[in-house]
């Protein structure tokens, strides 16, 4: 098992640097650079070309590709991301308040979503093929088909014209003041839990049903519902590790991808940094990002991983 | 200045009648007596990239830290033409005869806001950083102060400017709300100190910025300019999302959002909450252009350049798209109501401003089938964002069709925008430019030749244009700059084409009628000192 | 094993393709009723997409200034958008759109994926272990993130745009197949055939590919309406297909969240537009995935 954890340990190496070389190259394909993001915006009068080589210079995006890539991840394995390019501050500050809010928002919506789906998948698979069954579907494939922002603006829009009330603009930390707090970030959460829950509730739905095809099962069918429920309990177990990785990887996801929700219901979270990042060509920046949001991914990744292994040891040495 | 007002008034009475009920005019028309106390909130659309007025471009910049300095000039807050110049750290000045020395006396009794008085000297090294930066810094507006000879500081309170040729624009360009006067000391010790830092002279204080989501400025207690400022302090929140913006205004979380917002945001606001909101409205110093590459055929025949703007039907659109999108005024290189301005007669004269579009595009027809081009099609360039490109792109493409033009559309990324457009790789592309005063000398420069100007995207030298410019710059008084202005404006829009104007962009500030003391003007980068602005209960 | 047993659908087809046709759609829509509905509103949008010039009112790419921010009436039924442009009409032909986009995605997507997911399951060892480690990289990237990079770095054509959405896609795509594919390789036919000497291309295409016939199906019906939600999500952020093209996500956005309120009727239509054909795509897709193999389970 040790080694396995090992090996499985090892193997996260190559595709963070994987993460980090294709970001890196990525950026440096899109056309414009921060320079001319910021000076050739149109707002003001242009730069010369002169002024504008000296700003590169400056930010070291004269030096060749390799070494760039070179001393940014020297610098990673010194635990430093470096500044941004766009306002020359340390990236870890620009992140932090904008990761505490993600965070959040993320754990809020995997709270709202986990409450709601794994009663329903259950109660859909036992149900199969009937009303309640069709119902639960419905509902969760109606979160799947509804584009989020839609939702959102519909959402805002309705607060503004019922309650001519809308949420704080600001984000107030927790432990700040807990109600501001909340009034803020829970109708974003609801919107994004529903989505999610949608998938985690299908999820759990035919988890459920492969459970229901043992053939043990299939013999208690007969004798009801409740012996069914009972039996069902002891395979729990593993009908719902595929929906805890669904949710954990849905959680991962979270953290950077909710870009356009973020900008319905203005939050300033990493998601909205990101677009914002990649627009002014802030390299430093978004190389970051990508790399922190990877990061968490593929952690979730190896921990579900490892609880496969744990729990099926064929696994282990497949 | 008069005709403004006239315009204003005329908006506001069409307003009126549009059913949204009542307006207040202008806040400062009433003569209230201003009320101590109150934190101003307001949302800014952008966040500024570094603090360094000198340095960088973005109204983002502005509206959070212009509140924390003064310049030397201003633009008079209270002028809605927002082209008067008056003192700021200056308490007045005079001109030799010849007008190549400016003597400023300055204000005694002028606190940073560590306790350090500000004298000439800090005049003369904030000017100095600006004109002649040292080696390492970065002066985009160096080029605007060419007629600069030296800057002199006679006395503690007496700075003094030495002009190479006299110009008459010279006070006003002085007035740029980017030209912070920042502590000698300091720039001496390190030129890049004020890009992470903030301290002035201004009438309030720096508290906190928190990246991403505030920023917050308390009011100056020893400010030089006794009995203000008024308001407690202010509070600026970024935010990115215009209908964001729209809600923090309409759910009362915010007072005011000083860059304008578009005519479907007004009505709602209006509509939502009636007298709690006031509407300020002024032609705004913007506007989207039509670059044409010359290097491209046919757009080297000016034939087919003039038939591109005879096409449009610039009167009609305005009614059609001032309802839809920021932009109004029919207008030409100046923006209406300002000293420069085209007066509407003449500007009827130009091509593509004939008050009868049927015989306007007849014309472009004929020049089209002159040039052999007849239902030629080509690719209009432009830039990803929202408002008011795209309006002005679909109006331009439906105009040009009238004339048997097939258009195609085609949008690059925001931010690679204007690398396309350097390297010439369009033949028709939209292109912008936007001032913070309204001044010929900075709104006319981008049309002259591409060899001394790289902000020309329609890649063309002309002469006469160049000549042009330089004589209208220098000319000794008002009524000899005014024909310059007009002879440059009639070469480059009628008889060379080289560049077509659209529509001039409209700016709307519907604010919470608890706001006085702040007057809109055609630029998003004045006014913004917040000196005079007060909240009323 | 799963790829054995549940395919009774397809056995059937296999059968008697002809006679059975019928009867096979008959036991699908009284087994499954709601994936048999969204089946039907899936080929409802594509007579609509096919027949858009015959029923569609007006050209809807005609601006008209006179009409504009009209609301819905006898002449616009379902009201005129900022531009005077029917929005019945650009609905309709916003229909070739979506599915152009979804089809297009959808079918690059899991076809690439299923390539790439079946070698990376027959040739195994050390092309497996670097194609993983290439899929468990692209799986990192945040999906919107790489969309955005690739609309930035092509540009917002639609050919290009279909290629943004689909690169995501594509190591979603191969990690299903891939774990169905290394059941296929284990199976006995699939060893004769090496031993008999086939090319790897031969057993590939002739004796692997077809056994993954149900997860390819399944994933390809779920990326259908991903891709149409994707897409309208880069217009959302102004990076999908551009005016004037009629497309529902482009409708959505721009002016249509400016007059929300004083022109519902722009972002209401487009809106459930989108959210009817994602949910038809999803009813069918998860009734066949029912039908075709209960234990493969998309993400």
């Amino acid at each position: 098992m040790w080694q396995f954890i090992l090996k499985r340990f090892l193997l996260m190496i190559p595709t963070l640097l994987g993460v980090a070389a294709i970001i890196f190259l990525l950026l440096r394909v899109i056309p414009g650079d921060v320079v001319e993001a910021k000076y050739m915006s149109g707002e003001g009068q242009g730069m010369s070309n002169q002024v504008m080589a000296e700003e590169r210079a400056k930010l070291g995006l004269d030096k060749p590709v390799w070494q760039q890539f070179g001393l940014w991840v020297w610098r990673l394995l010194h635990l430093d991301l470096g500044v941004s390019m766009w306002t020359g501050s340390p990236i870890t500050e620009e992140i932090k308040l904008r990761f505490a809010l993600s965070l959040q928002v993320a754990l809020m919506a995997t709270v709202i979503a986990t409450v709601l789906a794994i009663p329903l998948g259950i109660i859909a698979a036992l149900k199969q093929d009937t009303w309640v069954d069709y119902a639960v579907r419905i509902f969760s494939i109606a979160g799947l088909a509804m584009p989020s922002f839609w939702l959102g603006i519909l959402m805002i829009l309705s607060f503004l014209i019922i309650f001519k009330w809308v949420p704080p603009m600001v984000y107030t930390p927790f432990w700040v003041d807990p109600w501001q707090n909340m009034v803020q970030l829970i109708w974003p959460a609801l919107a994004v839990g529903y989505r999610y829950s949608a998938v985690a509730t299908r999820m759990t739905r035919s988890s459920m049903l492969e459970v229901l095809r043992e053939d043990y099962i299939r013999t208690a069918r007969a004798k009801g519902l409740w012996l069914k429920l009972i039996l069902v309990r002891h395979a729990l177990k593993n009908a719902m590790l595929p929906v805890v990785t669904v949710i954990g990887l849905e959680f991962a996801f979270l953290l950077g991808g909710l870009v356009v929700t973020e900008q319905v219901f203005n939050l300033n979270g990493l998601g909205l940094l990101f677009v914002q990042a990649i627009a002014r060509r802030d390299y430093t920046l978004t190389q970051a990002l990508v790399l922190l949001v990877a990061s968490v991914f593929i952690f979730v990744n190896f921990v579900m991983d490892i609880m496969y292994a744990w729990l099926d040891p064929r696994i282990r040495h497949g | 200045m008069s005709n403004l007002f006239a315009r204003c008034n005329v908006g506001i009475f069409a307003l009126a009648l549009s059913a949204l009920g009542a307006m207040t005019g202008s806040s400062l028309a009433q003569a209230q007596q201003p009320r101590y106390g109150g934190e101003l909130v307001f949302p800014v659309p952008s966040e500024p990239p570094s603090y360094d007025g000198h340095k960088e471009e973005t109204f983002g910049l502005i509206h959070p830290v212009a509140p924390h300095y003064n310049g030397l000039m201003r633009v008079d807050p209270t002028d809605p033409s927002g082209t008067k110049p008056v003192g700021d750290l200056a308490e007045s000045w005079t001109i030799s005869k010849d007008g190549l020395i400016y003597t400023f006396k300055l204000h005694k009794g002028v606190k940073f806001h560590d306790g350090s008085e500000m004298t000439s000297k800090d005049i003369k090294a904030s000017y100095d950083k600006i004109i002649f930066p040292p080696p390492g810094v970065v002066s985009d507006r160096k080029g605007q102060y060419e007629v600069v000879e030296s800057i002199e500081a006679v006395d503690p309170y007496t700075v003094r400017f030495k002009l190479k040729w006299p110009t008459v624009s010279f006070l006003a360009s002085l007035a740029s709300p980017w030209n912070f006067i920042y502590k000698a000391d300091i720039l001496a010790k390190d030129p890049h100190w004020y890009e992470t830092h903030i301290m002035g002279t201004g009438p309030f204080i720096f508290v906190e910025h928190v990246k991403g989501s505030h920023w917050v400025g308390k009011k100056n207690p020893n400010y030089w300019d006794k009995g203000k400022p008024y308001l407690d302090g202010y509070r600026a929140l970024f935010i990115s999302s215009s209908s964001a913006q729209v809600a923090a205004v309409r759910g009362e979380r915010a007072h005011i959002q000083f860059r304008g917002f578009t005519p479907a945001d007004r009505d709602a606001l209006k509509t939502a909450l009636g007298d709690k909101i006031t509407v300020q409205e002024s032609p705004w110093d913007c506007v989207l252009l039509v670059a044409i590459n010359h290097k491209k055929k046919p757009f080297d025949d000016k034939r087919v350049r003039r038939a591109l703007t005879l096409a449009l039907d610039r009167y009609e659109g305005s009614k059609a798209l001032q309802r839809i999108a920021i932009v109004k005024e029919v207008a030409g290189v100046q923006v209406p109501g300002t000293p420069y301005a085209t007066p509407p007669d003449e500007l009827a004269k130009l091509a593509g401003y004939w008050k009868d579009i049927n015989a306007s595009r007849a014309e472009a027809r004929k020049l089209l089938k002159e040039a052999g081009v007849e239902g030629m099609s080509f690719t209009f360039t432009n830039r990803g964002i929202p408002m008011p490109y795209e309006p002005l792109a679909v109006w331009l493409i439906d105009q040009w069709r009238q004339i048997g033009l097939d258009v195609k559309q085609q949008v690059i990324e925001a931010a690679a925008y204007y690398a396309t457009l350097r390297k010439g790789e369009f033949d028709v592309a939209m292109d912008f430019q936007c001032g913070y005063i309204v001044e010929p000398d900075l709104d006319l420069y981008k049309f002259t030749s591409r060899e001394r100007n790289p902000a020309n995207y329609g890649f063309y030298d002309d002469k006469v244009l160049d000549d042009l410019y330089q004589k209208q710059s220098r000319a000794p008084n008002v009524e000899e700059r005014k024909k310059f202005v007009r002879l440059f404006e009639k070469r480059l829009l009628d008889e060379e084409a080289h560049y077509l104007m659209t529509l001039q962009w409209h700016r709307i500030i519907p604010h919470s009628s608890k706001v006085h003391g702040w007057q809109i003007t055609p630029s998003h980068y004045l006014n913004n000192e917040l000196d005079t602005v007060w909240l009323s209960q | 094993m799963s790829i054995s047993a549940p395919f009774d659908a397809i056995e059937v087809l296999d059968a008697a393709p002809r006679a059975r046709w019928l009867a096979v759609i008959v036991d699908f829509s009284r087994r499954r009723p709601l994936g048999a509905i969204g089946a039907v509103v899936v080929v409802l949008m594509l007579l609509v997409a096919v027949s858009a010039t015959v029923i569609s009112p007006y050209d809807p790419l005609t601006v008209d200034f006179a009409a504009m921010l009209a609301p819905p009436n006898a002449a616009h039924w379902l009201g005129t958008d900022a531009y005077g442009r029917d929005v019945l009409s650009r609905i309709i032909y916003g229909s070739r759109t979506a599915l152009i986009v979804g089809f297009g995605a959808a079918l690059f997507g899991a076809s690439a994926g299923a390539v790439l997911g079946v070698g990376s399951a027959y040739f195994g060892g050390r092309i497996d272990l670097v194609l993983q480690r290439f899929m468990d990289i692209f799986i990192s990237f945040p999906l919107i993130i790489l969309a955005l990079a690739m609309v930035a770095i092509l540009g917002n054509t639609l050919p290009n745009l279909i290629t943004a959405i689909t690169i995501p896609m594509i190591p979603r795509c191969a990690l299903v197949i891939r774990s169905s594919a290394l059941s296929v390789r284990e199976m006995p036919y699939v060893d004769a055939a090496r031993a008999a000497g086939f090319s790897h291309a031969r057993i590939i295409l002739r004796h692997m590919l077809p056994n993954v016939m149900a997860p390819y199906l399944i994933m390809l019906t779920a990326f259908l309406g991903q891709a149409i939600l994707l897409e309208a999500s880069l217009s959302f952020l102004g990076l999908g297909v551009q005016e004037p093209t009629a497309a529902w996500g482009l409708m959505l956005s721009g002016a249509a969240v400016e007059f929300a309120e004083t022109a519902p009727w722009m972002g209401l239509f487009p809106g459930l537009a989108i959210s009817l054909a994602v949910f038809a795509f999803n009813l069918f897709g998860d009734s066949l995935r029912d039908a075709l193999d209960p234990k493969l389970r998309t993400l």
